[in-house]
């Protein structure tokens, strides 16, 4: 399953908001030109704009909450804002803000929206949908919120249902690029891949500046083998956002799929994460991140024939996932290729233990390297 | 002879005794300040944290005590709540001598569930509330839990009484409930309850968090989790409670609270509420007088630090540090964080102070309980912390983490602060999982004495030995139309040496209450001139020429003399 990363969908649900604004235009009577909505107005005119100053909306939203506690709208806003700023820190905050929105307005549709993509985001996608249901009471049919609705089921390991309800959406609205996006993750979470390429070709093509949808795109692509398309639309992804390491890892997929081992290794060795991003409390969330740009180095050192720095590579790994199988599978392959059988052995068993277990040509020579018991073999 | 006489009587009983403090030599004390003598005081309670696998975080948060007269005879006793379900509270009889009785089984507040199966003896139990609820001269006990809070009715003759359900004040079945205190926030004379909730965490839901590696399993950050709403129960004055929480406008589902504490922060004659929430924004709720409150966190300044970042609150405590009449703002962070001290302006909004008042040794510790308390009797207020983390193998992740730390003592020299952890003595030197800090003069020698509980292990109580030269007050106050402990009165105190202004508040620290007598050093004044005390009934009664180094028992007049 395609999971984006923590904070990456920020601009793609405002951009979407602005387009479709279905949600903030309802809570800003566009008449009130009250100094307080017109300060409102202006900040939320920022936010959905290609270049919202968020750390400025913030400072603004507080000084207006400051003076009115109990503004939905202006808890709505910082809330967004907040998200915006795409920190971790501020993430519980960005919440905090929408949970108090909704709080004070039970019937404040956006608010429970926005809440709905943090919680997706975050991987939680029993509440988004939670909060997406209580949205569509109040906005039935909504083409966005059915949308989003289908990503939660999809995340739920729904995707039938997923794709139900994102088409659905997509009949009211066809122009829907949200929606065409969670439909190809969905698509591609039901196998149906070259449907998947489509719907996420059409995202892609439409140029909204979205690194989420070049990574699907770009992860199909790999998937189905097709490594050029996979290297042109990740290469334009991370040109769209140089920091994020999800895309670098998938192109480093794609080159070493190539045989472009070089280039494979630049990617990853770029992908590497900050030396601030091994603080505890980091770790729930960049784990999978540096577990899948090790298990990458690792193959692209073991297709270059360096196989102590594959090894090296794997072992990072399977100290964030002792158990993983196809890692163990990996690592196991080395030991055998070193003449070190006993650590092959023991990695082949995880490896069968957790459903990946290696070919049986490789277990039968792991067995007889066992039973020879080379003197001299380092173990 | 009745409650009051006898009460009266003790304070006779002990003035001459204590009075002899103020002949005492005025030359540098080489002593330790505090000396560790859980061991000799008789106290054998372990705390249990139900420490587990499968990380719940409940597990790792523990659980508080409280100081309380519960036979009012004069000395504080000591109530210690217990985290692991079935695990039993225990209630410590002060024998007057330095030394405790454990009576928790005849007393009838373990809070277990007797051993049998049911809701009591499922819970992870965490905060404790210390108030008398109705009035009747003794103090009860609320115990908050992740699961239903009970409430202890005090019986007057050493027993409780469970009435929680009669209450009315078991809150949700799921909530996870931490901080706790009685105030009277509608003056109307009864004692309402605050109740902090953290979480909406649920056992089985319990996510992995840490690598998936052995050993390295941690508790998860609150950020999976969303917050809870806050309850305010509101007393009707017939033994039962209303939840008026959403009416009065404190039900923010956005809080993770994990303290409270009560404070008069503007001086309007109504006690305000200071929530300190992790990693969200903490909530400064104003008294609006009519029965509601209103968030002015954002208007006040007191919500963010000073880059306008949420902070991991946990403890927290209000007082006037820098002696300009005003209620500032303690708040214990996580690791790594800076400790928060807002300093109130007195126009409605505070000055986060924290990076320029000297307090830079908390920055690594984590803090939990903390008080602020004339630790010198030198006439100002200081801060004692206790800390812990909360990820027990924080080590495997950050090397110069711990996961038992090092209380911290800071001195108030002139309203900025100096480390004073090393004069504290060895006592302060151990390393614990510190949870739960409350002050009491426990021996009534004139030094506030601190217990603090610990997770998954032995409390501890350090006997405070005094600063040889400091002069002091305590005030027992018995409300007539106010509640019987004077709770939320404001208390002036005018010496040769200055002016100090203080609440009767015993609700601060984390899961914990401390004594609801208010103790007050007076530094090398000998005699008070004028103690002027404002009830929580608005009436106004001043004293003259009173003597120092006593325990002061004072009655709300009838009438506005």
């Amino acid at each position: 399953m395609i999971r984006s990363r923590l904070f990456a969908v920020v601009p793609l649900v405002v951009a979407l908001s602005a387009v479709s604004a279905p949600c903030a235009s309802a809570q800003a009577p566009q008449a009130d030109r009250s100094p307080v909505q017109e300060r409102l107005n202006r900040v939320q005119a920022d936010l959905f704009s290609a270049t919202p100053h968020f750390t400025d909306d913030v400072a603004a939203l507080k000084e207006l909450l400051a003076e009115n506690p109990k503004s939905v709208e202006a808890h709505v806003l910082l809330g967004l804002a907040y998200r915006g700023l795409g920190t971790q820190e501020m993430l519980a905050e960005a919440i905090a803000e929408l949970r108090q929105a909704i709080e004070i307005d039970p019937g404040v549709v956006p608010a429970r929206f926005y809440l709905a993509h943090i919680y997706l985001d975050m991987g939680r996608p029993a509440r988004a949908k939670e909060e997406l249901e209580a949205a569509l009471e109040k906005a039935p049919g909504s083409p966005q919120f059915l949308a989003s609705l289908g990503e939660a089921e999809r995340q739920l390991k729904n995707p039938r249902k997923a794709a139900e309800l994102i088409r659905q959406a997509l009949q009211s609205d066809p122009s829907l690029l949200e929606g065409r996006y969670y439909l190809g993750l969905a698509l591609f979470d039901l196998g149906q891949t070259t449907d998947a390429m489509k719907e996420l070709e059409q995202v892609v093509s439409a140029n909204a500046g979205r690194p989420e949808a070049y990574l699907a795109l770009g992860t199909v692509y790999n998937q189905a083998s097709r490594f050029d398309d996979a290297i042109r639309v990740l290469s334009q992804g991370t040109k769209l956002d140089p920091s994020r390491a999800d895309l670098r890892i998938q192109l480093a997929r794609a080159y070493r799929s190539k045989g472009l081992l070089e280039r494979a290794e630049a990617e990853l060795i770029r992908a590497q994460p900050k030396p601030d991003a091994t603080l505890a409390a980091s770790y729930v969330e960049h784990q999978q991140l540096e577990f899948d740009l090790y298990v990458e180095l690792g193959l692209v050192k073991m297709k270059r024939g360096q196989l102590a720095a594959a090894a090296d590579a794997f072992k990072k790994a399977l100290a964030m996932d002792p158990a993983h199988g196809l890692t163990n599978n990996y690592i196991a392959q080395i030991y055998l290729r070193q003449g070190q059988f006993k650590l092959a052995s023991e990695h082949a068993a995880r490896a069968a233990k957790a459903g990946a277990p290696l070919s049986e040509n490789d277990r039968k020579l792991i067995d007889a390297g066992l039973a020879a018991k080379k003197p001299g073999v380092r173990e | 002879m009745t409650r009051l006489t006898r009460l009266a009587a003790v304070a006779c009983v002990l003035s001459p005794l204590l009075l002899s403090a103020q002949s005492r030599g005025n030359k540098p004390d080489a002593r330790p300040l505090f000396v560790d003598v859980t061991a000799k005081s008789g106290i054998t309670f372990v705390h249990k944290s139900g420490a587990s696998p499968d990380k719940f975080m409940v597990e790792t948060f523990g659980s508080g005590l409280a100081w309380i007269d519960y036979d009012n005879d004069g000395f504080p006793d000591l109530y210690f709540v217990n985290g692991a379900p079935g695990a039993p509270n225990a209630l410590y009889h002060n024998n007057k001598d330095g030394t405790f009785a454990d009576v928790t089984e005849r007393a009838g507040v373990a809070a277990n569930g007797g051993g049998k199966e049911g809701a009591a003896a499922k819970t992870y139990k965490t905060g404790v509330a210390v108030g008398d609820y109705d009035n009747d001269g003794y103090l009860d006990i609320y115990v908050t839990a992740f699961g239903p809070n009970i409430l202890f009715h005090n019986n007057g003759d050493g027993t409780f009484s469970d009435v929680t359900a009669k209450a009315g004040v078991a809150g949700g079945a799921n909530e996870w409930s931490t901080s706790t205190g009685f105030f009277d926030y509608d003056r109307d004379g009864r004692l309402d309850l605050y109740v902090v909730n953290y979480l909406d965490y649920r056992l089985d839901e319990n996510p992995y968090c840490g690598l998936k590696k052995e050993g390295y399993r941690m508790y998860c950050h609150p950020t999976q989790f969303d917050g809870m709403a806050d309850r305010l129960f509101h007393n009707n004055g017939d033994g039962t409670f209303t939840d008026v929480s959403k009416q009065a406008g404190i039900a923010n589902p956005a809080g993770k609270g994990l303290g409270v504490t009560f404070c008069d922060y503007d001086r309007d004659g109504d006690t305000d509420i200071y929530v300190a929430n992790d990693t969200v924004r903490n909530f400064l709720y104003r008294n609006n007088g009519d029965g509601t409150f209103t968030d002015v966190a954002y208007a006040a300044g007191v919500g963010f630090d000073s880059n306008g970042k949420p902070q991991a609150g946990m403890g927290v405590d209000c007082g006037d540090i820098d002696g300009n009449g005003y209620p500032d703002i303690f708040v214990t962070n996580f690791s790594e964080e800076l400790n928060a001290l807002y300093q109130n302006r007195g126009d409605g909004t505070f000055e986060d102070v924290s990076a320029t008042t000297g307090m830079g040794a908390a920055f690594l510790p984590l803090g939990f309980g903390t008080k602020l308390y004339d630790f010198d009797n030198d006439g100002d207020l200081d801060i004692h912390i206790t800390n812990g983390h909360v990820i027990d193998n924080v080590k495997l992740y950050q090397s110069n983490l711990t996961y038992a730390q090092k209380d911290l003592l800071f001195e108030n020299v002139g309203g900025k602060f100096r480390d004073a952890t090393a004069a504290g003595g060895p006592a302060l030197q151990a390393e614990r999982i510190g949870r739960g800090l409350a002050v009491a003069d426990f021996d009534n020698d004139g030094n506030l004495d601190v217990a603090i509980s610990s997770l998954g292990q032995r409390p501890v109580l350090l006997r405070n030995q005094g600063a040889r030269s400091a002069n002091w007050i305590t005030i027992r106050a018995k409300g007539k139309k106010s509640n019987t402990f004077g709770l939320g009165a404001i208390v002036k105190i005018q010496t040769p040496e200055g002016l100090q202004i203080r609440e009767l508040n015993n609700v601060s620290s984390y899961l914990s209450a401390s004594d609801v007598r208010l103790h007050a050093g007076l530094g090398a004044a000998r005699t008070i001139q004028q103690i002027e005390i404002t009830w929580p009934s608005g009436t106004r009664q001043v004293l003259k020429d009173v003597p120092v180094n006593h325990i002061l028992v004072v009655e709300e007049p009838s009438e506005q003399p």
